[in-house]
């Protein structure tokens, strides 16, 4: 009966034993340091999910410090608008550290701006700060009635001046967030270069070369904290099938994927993206001859 | 179990739940609840006036000094000539207008001799953003053409880049210039195109050019150009010069480029969007226009040239009168 008993008792201290250990962390943590993903490319969607993490981070009392894991080339430009305005709000309240994986260019680039700090990894590239848009508009067939000579035809002045004022607001918000660290020009800013990790540190465009764990322990550090927990905020996984939708310019099927990019990017509207949507790289790099050809 | 003994339980269970129930209600107006107290960030961080772009003003209008009598104006369409009917119609309107012919060769009638019988029946000839080769005998032709006074007008767009293909995927780059034709007059394109991150309208490739010498810039306060390329001449006038920080996108070296040079008769601009409707009268566009429609009708050229090879001989003008004459869209 006696050793039941034992057996019993050391049964149950092996069950409840690390709920103790647990409890007994969690009583000794500070708070929590929230890890929020930011990857892919930047649409509606995956702004509502990041910006429902962050609003969690800041209403939840128990987080004090928000670190913005990103690995994403940009995307559309209101959602990378919103994700700018939403890591602004977060970080008025509470430190928000960067930590760029593999890249973190345009779009991406303009929502971590308003972070603390910025880490990057050596191989990382970080920047491109510009807008892309197809420049002319398809002409309107005959057979379509309109109500304005501007309704859905924008002139090509109409895009010039829309992408130039887009540009003007990016560049301006990169200049006001990491004026004091760049060493780049207004001008400079605005070529829309992409460095690689080790030079975007040295002239201003991230902080330091560091790793997410790095940047995690910064992040708590900056929140006074010593001891302190770790959640992290995945997006949604895309379950079922990924079905391409294309959009149509001009008769010209335009979408996209590629490395930082999860789905189509139609290039009817301004983009802040990376790369050209619809460029293949191998034609692209060729060195092609200057052809002399009537038809084309 | 009789139902007296529940009521007891039932009125304690009655009581807790009202008391808890409503005291979680009553908190909020206690406390005053979560106060929502939202900043609105956009606006904060909205600089309106650095973010707007102000619409290119357009005004004036293209007039033409020259009071030169009637004059016939050749325009090439045989060497797969990237320009568009509506850019050109800026500058053919004005020459109609005053009086003048507007012809065009097309790769058809440039057939054999039929360039160089074209050009015997011009005064002044356009070639714009050529895509194929001219052959000796029509550079010679030209090269006539321009010696007994005819006047040569050369346009030439950086070299552009045209999607092709079924999905668009394919790039293919079109030169827009003839080398060949330009360095017989002396005058040259470099490659790439011009931009200014400083000072531009609108976007960083429409750059202002302000004038040098020559009958090009008269009356010409500043122009924009677009996507232009930077123009040279080797013994000639630069008409119009692009500012100190404009740089070329191949070199990237800032320098005070040429976009349009004259060489005696010939002349040469380093861009074709500034004749387009919607550019034609911003800034001075217009006045730049003018005077091209008048440089081209300011010689005088000798008749008969380029002149027709004599009997016997293999040469660019062949002696039969011409077979297909020029469409004539005056």
């Amino acid at each position: 009966m006696f050793v039941v008993a034992v057996v019993a008792a050391v049964l149950v201290s092996a069950v409840l034993a690390p709920v103790a250990y647990d409890a007994a962390q969690s009583a000794q943590s500070d708070g929590t340091v929230s890890v929020i993903t930011v990857s892919g490319t930047i649409t509606g969607s995956t702004v509502d999910s990041v910006s429902e993490d962050l609003r969690e981070a800041r209403t939840d009392e128990s987080i004090r410090a928000v670190v913005l894991k990103v690995d994403s080339g940009g995307g559309l430009v209101a959602p990378s608008e919103r994700l700018y305005l939403e890591v602004l709000r977060t970080s008025e309240q509470m430190p928000v550290v960067a930590s760029v994986q593999g890249i973190g260019a345009s779009g991406a680039y303009y929502g971590m701006l308003p972070a603390d700090e910025i880490y990057v990894l050596s191989s990382t590239t970080i920047g491109s700060v510009g807008v892309i848009s197809a420049g002319g508009s398809a002409p309107v067939p005959d057979s379509i009635i309109r109500t304005g000579p501007d309704k859905a035809q924008p002139t090509a002045e109409d895009r010039r001046r829309t992408i130039e004022s887009l540009k003007r607001q990016f560049v301006g918000r990169v200049m006001e967030h990491r004026g004091e660290e760049i060493s780049v020009s207004r001008q400079e800013v605005a070529y829309a270069k992409t460095y690689l990790g080790p030079e975007a540190a040295t002239n201003g465009y991230a902080d330091e070369v560091g790793s997410l764990p790095v940047a995690i322990d910064r992040a708590a550090d900056m929140a006074g904290m010593e001891n302190y927990d770790v959640v992290r905020k995945e997006p949604p996984l895309q379950g079922g099938f990924i079905l391409f939708s294309a959009e149509s310019d001009n008769d010209t099927m335009i979408y996209k994927q590629g490395p930082g990019t999860n789905g189509p990017v139609p290039v009817t509207q301004p983009l802040l993206v990376d790369e050209l949507p619809n460029q293949r790289p191998a034609l692209a790099t060729r060195d092609e001859g200057v052809t002399h050809n009537a038809s084309a | 179990m009789p139902a007296r003994e529940l009521v007891a339980p039932a009125v304690a269970f009655v009581a807790i739940v009202a008391l808890i129930v409503g005291g979680a209600a009553a908190v909020p107006f206690v406390s005053g609840g979560d106060a929502t107290d939202v900043t609105n960030l956009a606006a904060e961080r909205t600089d309106v006036d650095a973010v707007t772009v102000a619409e290119a003003e357009s005004t004036g209008e293209i007039t033409m000094d020259s009071g030169a009598d009637s004059k016939t104006v050749l325009i090439d369409r045989a060497h797969a000539n990237q320009i568009s009917d509506q850019k050109l119609s800026t500058l053919t309107n004005a020459l109609v207008a005053n009086g003048h012919e507007v012809e065009y060769v097309s790769r058809e009638t440039a057939r054999g001799p039929g360039w160089n019988e074209s050009l015997r029946d011009a005064d002044a000839l356009l070639v714009a953003n050529p895509n194929q080769p001219y052959t000796p005998d029509q550079l010679a032709g030209v090269q006539a053409f321009a010696d007994a006074g005819g006047r040569v007008m050369l346009m030439s767009d950086p070299a552009s880049i045209q999607q092709i293909g079924l999905l668009g995927l394919g790039v293919q780059q079109q030169s827009n210039g003839d080398a060949s034709l330009s360095s017989d007059f002396g005058v040259s394109a470099r490659s790439g195109y011009l931009f200014n991150m400083h000072e531009y309208q609108q976007t960083y490739q429409s750059i202002y050019a302000t004038p040098g010498s020559g009958s090009l810039s008269q009356g010409v306060d500043r122009v924009v150009v677009r996507d232009a390329a930077a123009v040279a001449v080797a013994d000639g006038q630069t008409a119009l010069t692009v500012g100190e920080r404009t740089r070329l996108s191949t070199t990237r070296r800032a320098d005070t480029y040429g976009v349009a040079v004259q060489s005696g008769p010939v002349a040469m601009v380093g861009d074709t969007d500034f004749l387009t409707p919607e550019s034609a009268y911003v800034a001075d566009n217009e006045v730049l226009i003018g005077n091209i429609a008048d440089f081209l009708v300011s010689g005088e050229k000798t008749a008969n040239a380029p002149a027709p090879p004599q009997q016997g001989q293999s040469g660019p003008g062949g002696e039969q009168p011409p077979t297909r004459p020029p469409e004539t869209v005056a």
